[in-house]
């Protein structure tokens, strides 16, 4: 694609964009709208790490817990602006993944989900057992101050979409920077064939490392967000396994590696779940996970690339020239 | 001291179920290289199996031993036939990811229909004999503890003798060993497959009759016991059925003689960091025969 075609495209997404609040102007919509960017930002993040590396993350709550926890703590204990304590969060949730991930990283598949999953857990533990500094299981509830966007809150739902789409473009930006560097090319390669890529000199642990670094920045700033848009957090809902699980299954269904693939898992997800919500009501506790469990085998049996690249293929069988789909490469 | 000792008798009760629910995965994960991340959750159904059976047949007990473990292997048997083994076949890979995460949607499939169908409420077997207990001397034990522990080590005992002596047994460990090599002398390996998967989810059966005694049932009692039963073959060591039924005991002896000295949830998070601490320094295993 040319370099024009590239601006026109970018000019049309930023007037959809911000055309799409006029829409959605009542809160309830205006709220599942920044949902749905900050849960295909966080399947994007997650990507990063576990698409492109193929590293089977189960335990990105972690980082989630990681970011929201430390900006909050920061605030309320000594009164720092959650602006400060997003940034403090990412750096402690980089450390915590390359903490995490360096026992297994010269370790295949399984090991690494399982180090994940249980390092999650545990964090989940200590938290929950910290009642003085952290809130214990109840959570923690951030001070109500209106109008500060210094302070990371706005009582208008503008502010916060502002924001979530500025992330969710960074996280676009980083990820086509990875696909297209050398770093991207050596994670592509571990991905395929761990053993291959080391034979041709390609250093597993720190290539891995770099990756799992950039997917829990990215992760725990998604974090710092939710706490300051929900205003209140608790170790379950935020650091509990699922989270890790949805955070995964956004991103397989939809098509790991891939760029497309994790915002359409996503928008599938939390669409699903929100009209299941809508027309069940409070009646039928877990129906939504339930459905992630059903789409993900679902998807698993037929097309295990994800969504985007069954539907890559039957765009081809009707345009044999180019696909009109150029971001980022399928496996 | 002597509640020291006591509770160092009720770890080695309940670390031969937990050996149980871990000889069942490392049949499944060390020997055929089926990552179930569903374990769990099937050990929760087989705990629900046993509930209802007590409950709504009003047996006893101990006889739905005579009727979980069957079941849960018609369950094993035709989850790896229609469901598993599609994905199985087109996967090359030693260790398939495609089965890995297959399994993970299973394993929150499973979760949230007991949710909703069974309710979120955790529930206990009503029955006279869950509540006997055996004194000795200064010790106290509840006869499903013991039974427990007996049955368990009966059923490992049996499970061995069968994997070496009879014909099944020996295709189940030459198709482990090597798929190829096992087709090559005429093991239909997908079948092996399927009976393996049958018999690890009856062992699992068995474990769920036996712990439900002893613990409530509630939809995600699984994923406590599932990750157990992962962080235990890791410690047994990959692919060793013994180091498993060990592991088991050792993770049983943390777990209630941890409890005297640590709250209730720290020994849960000593548990994944010992877990995290083998995985760095000795993946292979402390009873692992080969490093990985």
């Amino acid at each position: 694609m040319s370099p024009r075609t590239e601006w026109i495209r970018g000019i049309i997404i930023l007037v959809v964009l911000s055309l799409l609040p006029l829409i959605f102007q009542n809160p309830y919509t205006m709220s599942i709208l920044i949902l749905l960017f900050l849960y295909a930002y966080f399947a994007l993040s997650w990507n990063i790490l576990g698409g492109i590396a193929g590293q089977l993350s189960l335990g990105h709550s972690a980082y989630v817990g990681i970011g929201a926890y430390t900006s909050t703590v920061l605030f309320l204990q000594w009164g720092i602006s959650p602006w400060i304590g997003m940034i403090v969060g990412a750096i402690f949730a980089a450390f915590a993944a390359i903490l995490i991930g360096f026992p297994c990283f010269k370790l295949r598949g399984a090991y690494f989900s399982l180090a994940t999953l249980a390092a999650a857990m545990i964090l989940q533990i200590i938290v929950e057992n910290t009642n003085n500094l952290l809130g214990g299981p109840r959570g923690l509830e951030i001070t109500l101050l209106k109008d500060a966007p210094w302070q990371f809150q706005y009582t208008n739902k503008l502010f916060y979409y502002v924001i979530v789409v500025l992330l969710f473009f960074s996280v676009i930006g980083v990820t086509r920077w990875i696909l297209h560097s050398r770093i991207g090319y050596y994670l592509n390669a571990i991905k395929n064939d761990q053993e291959a890529a080391q034979s041709l000199g390609v250093n597993l642990t720190r290539y891995k490392s770099i990756a799992a670094a950039i997917s829990a920045i990215f992760t725990a700033i998604g974090g710092t967000f939710y706490a300051q848009f929900v205003l209140y957090i608790n170790p379950e809902k935020i650091i509990g396994t699922n989270l890790s699980i949805q955070l995964a299954v956004m991103c397989i269904i939809g098509g790991r590696g891939t760029i497309l693939g994790p915002i359409l898992g996503a928008v599938l997800l939390v669409v699903s779940a929100e009209l299941l919500h809508l027309y069940m009501g409070g009646k039928m506790i877990g129906l939504d996970i339930m459905l992630y469990g059903i789409i993900l085998m679902t998807v698993i049996r037929f097309e295990p690339q994800g969504i985007y690249v069954l539907i890559r293929k039957f765009f081809n069988r009707f345009t044999r020239s180019t696909s009109p789909f150029r971001d980022g490469r399928s496996s | 001291m002597s509640i020291l000792i006591q509770s160092f008798l009720n770890g080695i009760c309940s670390g031969s179920i937990y050996g149980l629910i871990a000889l069942s995965l490392s049949l499944l994960f060390g020997v055929m290289k089926i990552i179930n991340f569903a374990h769990g959750a099937f050990l929760m159904m087989a705990m629900y199996f046993t509930l209802w059976i007590c409950r709504y047949l009003g047996l006893h007990p101990q006889l739905t031993l005579l009727i979980v473990p069957p079941s849960m292997f018609a369950v094993g048997y035709l989850t790896q036939r229609f469901l598993i083994k599609s994905i199985y076949e087109k996967e090359t890979a030693r260790e398939p990811i495609g089965v890995l995460i297959f399994t993970t949607g299973l394993w929150i499939f499973l979760d949230s229909l007991f949710l909703l169908f069974a309710g979120p409420d955790a529930q206990v077997i009503k029955h006279g004999y869950v509540n006997q207990t055996l004194v000795l001397g200064d010790f106290i034990f509840s006869y499903t503890q013991i039974f427990g522990l007996l049955f368990s080590v009966l059923v490992g005992f049996a499970f061995f003798l069968f994997l070496k002596k009879t014909k099944t047994g020996r295709a189940i460990r030459a198709t482990g060993q090597d798929r190829e090599a096992a087709s090559v002398i005429g093991v239909n390996s997908y079948r092996i497959y399927d009976i393996s998967f049958g018999i690890g989810m009856a062992i699992l059966g068995a474990a769920g009759a036996l712990l439900l005694p002893l613990y409530s049932v509630y939809p995600f009692v699984g994923d406590v016991f599932g990750m157990r039963a992962f962080v235990i073959v890791v410690l047994g060591g990959m692919g060793s059925l013994s180091g498993a039924f060990w592991g088991g005991l050792i993770i049983g002896l943390i777990e209630s003689v941890g409890a005297q000295f640590l709250p209730a949830t720290f020994t849960e998070a000593l548990i994944l960091i010992i877990f995290l601490i083998i995985l760095y320094f000795k993946p292979s295993g402390l009873f692992g025969l080969e490093s990985e």
